[in-house]
């Protein structure tokens, strides 16, 4: 293994390990550092319990070799983040700011490697290529499916956690409250996971992909009031309860332009099936009966449809940026 | 001499994006049974040499952009030691990807071989 200089003094125990490469990452995705520190912390404990004899400090001086030194994990994992997302992003969609810093400093990183410029920024793209080329990212129907699904979460999640909070809470007063409250605890923990993945699988902001990182040397009690401490455990339930109020908005904005825009594309088809007399109705007075009103209502319908996918799309981004200030621990 | 020694590592580098992910798929492919990544990373110590004995921090992003790719399947297990672990198994898509990647990488070291033969 080849030894290289690291800046700093090897940590002696895991959680200063662990907090080596949390300072090393800083700056980085939370999302991205919460996993690095989960997979650090797996090698470590697996490696420990594999050399029951040796020391903690030993391990972890063995571990620098075949691991790698925090400063070194925290390189590879900035430099694999990039690559892959750089990998899974589709042809044609726009670089972030973000992504783009984040790529430049990768390849100051690397010297003499050959980066591929980045993508054309957006404002060379014609105005009309924009607007419609909205329809080609898959994250605007994954933000307008999630938009459909949020009801549905929403309510389950502010269920959740309006039963769990007032259940553990009224029930504080006899001892069963206290194991019912930690469940509950534990219980917001693993849904604030699951909706990171679902969030992450359909508006594309990167969520966790591992639980929240928990110092284990911690004795049981320690790491309970940790979790009353933790602001991200209150974070989080404040996320689920809007889930509800954001839910049901985000569904009938979905719901109602859907139809509206597909309903005035589709109300000439209609006349060719239905025997009913088509046109706009207001007050029982049809004020679109005549034939020219039908190019008009497709041509309002699609760019309906579109400011739709748009609103969808801004809406998914807001939302995703929300989640992650929420739910994420920095 | 530091010179020599950056080229080095720049290749090694490059040699081993792609030949990390052929050797994680092939460990999986021949453990009998599913495999968390501190196993996988002492398995590819154990058998392997060169690029495949980089840093063993890199095999979890790879391990996960495999899972991503829907070529592993994995689950979490608790355990004694430290946090629950995830065990990764390869699916049907993963065999099948690994055929191909054999077959690729052995079009591509017999070529190789080839073009290095007679060189000292």
């Amino acid at each position: 293994m080849n030894t290289e200089n690291t800046p700093r003094a090897l940590p002696t125990t895991i959680p200063e390990y662990l907090e080596q490469l949390r300072v090393a990452l800083a700056g980085a995705d939370p999302a991205m550092i919460q996993d690095a520190l989960y997979d650090a912390e797996e090698y470590l404990r697996s490696e420990l319990a594999e050399q029951a004899g040796k020391s903690e400090a030993e391990v972890i001086a063995g571990v620098a070799g075949s691991y790698g030194a925090p400063e070194e994990v925290a390189e590879i994992y900035r430099e694999t983040e990039v690559t892959v997302s750089r990998a899974l992003r589709t042809p044609g969609m726009r670089m972030t700011p973000a992504a783009v810093a984040a790529a430049a400093a990768a390849a100051a990183t690397s010297t003499g490697t050959a980066v591929p410029p980045p993508p054309a920024p957006a404002g060379q793209r014609s105005l009309p290529a924009r607007f419609f080329g909205v329809a080609l990212d898959p994250h605007t129907y994954g933000a307008l499916f999630y938009m459909l699904l949020s009801l549905a979460t929403g309510t389950f999640f502010f269920t959740w956690v309006v039963t769990g909070l007032s259940l553990s809470v009224s029930l504080l007063i006899l001892i069963i409250g206290i194991p019912i409250l930690l469940l509950f605890l534990g219980s917001v923990r693993v849904l604030s996971l699951v909706e990171g993945r679902i969030i992450e699988t359909m508006l594309g902001v990167r969520m966790p992909r591992r639980p929240a990182y928990t110092d284990k040397s911690q004795s049981w009690l320690a790491r309970i009031g940790a979790m009353f401490s933790d602001v991200r455990t209150w974070l989080t339930m404040l996320y689920f309860l809007l889930m509800l109020p954001l839910g049901t908005l985000y569904f009938t904005i979905a719901t109602t332009l859907l139809s509206l825009s597909l309903a005035l594309m589709f109300a000439p088809l209609a006349r060719l099936f239905v025997d009913q007399p088509v046109g706009i109705w207001i007050d029982g007075v049809n004020v679109a009966a005549g034939f020219w009103l039908w190019p008009v209502s497709v041509a309002v319908g699609a760019l309906l449809l579109f400011a739709t996918l748009h609103l969808a799309r801004g809406i998914g981004q807001l939302h995703g940026a929300m989640a992650k200030q929420l739910l994420v621990r920095l | 001499m530091s010179d020599l020694e950056a080229h080095l590592r720049k290749f090694q580098k490059e040699l081993s994006t792609g030949t990390v992910s052929l050797a994680l798929l092939a460990v999986l492919a021949k453990a009998p049974e599913p495999l968390y990544g501190y196993l996988i990373a002492k398995e590819l110590e154990r058998i392997g040499d060169g690029v495949l004995s980089g840093k063993q921090s890199a095999l979890y992003p790879v391990l996960r952009n495999l899972e991503g790719a829907g070529l592993l399947e994995s689950h979490v297990e608790p355990s004694v030691a430290g946090p629950p672990r995830r065990y990764y198994r390869i699916n049907d898509d993963g065999r099948a990807a690994l055929r191909q990647w054999i077959a690729a990488w052995d079009a591509t070291r017999n070529s190789l071989e080839s073009v290095l033969e007679g060189i000292t």
